[in-house]
């Protein structure tokens, strides 16, 4: 969990601008993506990187129901 | 309705006093800066302008959220008669409001962006795809952010949004050539029409669908 943890924070450095957020700051596990502020166009892009990261096939109704960081390491660490 | 979502502090500190005390402790609670900024700037405008659209005062004003977070509003804790739609992105916000029907609107600040392409295999249809592939520079990201803007709208309109995957359907082609506006249906939701219409500026995409209510006495409206 620590090491996907680890990944996704970093793909959140790369790939989402959100005003205010310091890169390598930590990932707020339970809270949403969409909650947190980031842009639709960013999650959408975001879902895609994800997708190609971690070599799964996460469609994008999964990914959008899949609300918190924390549901989407659950689900990366059982693919 | 246009919302500038520059910051301003005094700006910010007059919005603070239109927001009820959950959605103080909404705004309290953003992680970032600019999001925080964006959700108390857009909602101070959309309760004003709630307020005068229904004629009632802010107190008597609340919002709740379908399932899938579309907020609806309530005056006096009734349903109030009234359709709405709020967008953000970057220094703009877009406020939507019609009598009733489904309506979605969305609004993305014009910037260089990465993950272009990871976008387009993301939202856009073979047809779509195409046409903006063969694009470059800026005229391919102003495009690809017309046809973004629309489909999120249309989504919106829907009432799933990104619940929905967007390369399920197209703009109809007179669109895509660049008609202002025009109609469709979503595969999702069969028997309504939506409209949808560019209504984007110099420094941001935007867009505003809104369902076609069928006139009186049409074959529609009398299978109703």
């Amino acid at each position: 969990m620590a090491a996907t943890e680890e990944r996704l924070r970093k793909l959140v450095d790369d790939n989402l601008e959100i005003e205010g957020r310091t890169p390598g700051s930590p990932l707020d596990l339970d809270r949403s993506l969409s909650d947190a502020g980031v842009s639709s166009p960013d999650i959408v892009a975001f879902w895609k990187v994800v997708n190609e990261e971690f070599g799964v096939d996460i469609s994008a109704e999964q990914f959008a129901e899949m609300l918190t960081p924390r549901d989407l390491v659950a689900h990366l660490d059982a693919a | 309705m246009h919302v500038d979502l520059t910051a301003d502090a005094d700006h910010e500190a007059e919005a603070v006093a239109w927001l009820d005390e959950g959605e103080r402790g909404r705004w309290e609670g953003y992680p970032y800066s600019g999001p925080q900024r964006q959700f108390l700037l857009c909602r101070a405008a959309l309760r004003a302008a709630l307020c005068e659209q229904l004629g009632c005062g802010n107190g008597e004003l609340s919002f709740e959220t379908s399932e899938h977070g579309k907020p609806w509003a309530r005056v006096g804790g009734v349903e109030a008669p009234i359709s709405f739609n709020v967008s953000h992105g970057g220094r703009h916000g877009l406020i939507a409001i019609a009598p009733g029907g489904r309506l979605g609107v969305d609004v993305e600040e014009l910037g260089d962006r990465r993950n272009l392409d990871l976008l387009m295999d993301g939202v856009l249809g073979e047809n779509e795809h195409r046409e903006i592939a063969s694009k470059g520079g800026d005229d391919q990201l102003r495009s690809f952010f017309r046809l973004w803007t629309m489909k999120e709208a249309l989504l919106k309109a829907h009432g799933k949004g990104l619940l929905v995957d967007a390369t399920t359907f197209e703009i109809p082609p007179t669109v895509r050539r660049g008609a202002p506006r025009g109609q469709l249906e979503l595969p999702q939701l069969p028997g309504v029409t939506l409209q949808v219409e560019d209504i984007g500026g110099e420094e941001f995409a935007a867009a505003l669908a809104r369902e076609v209510v069928p006139e009186a006495g049409s074959e529609r409206a009398q299978s109703r």
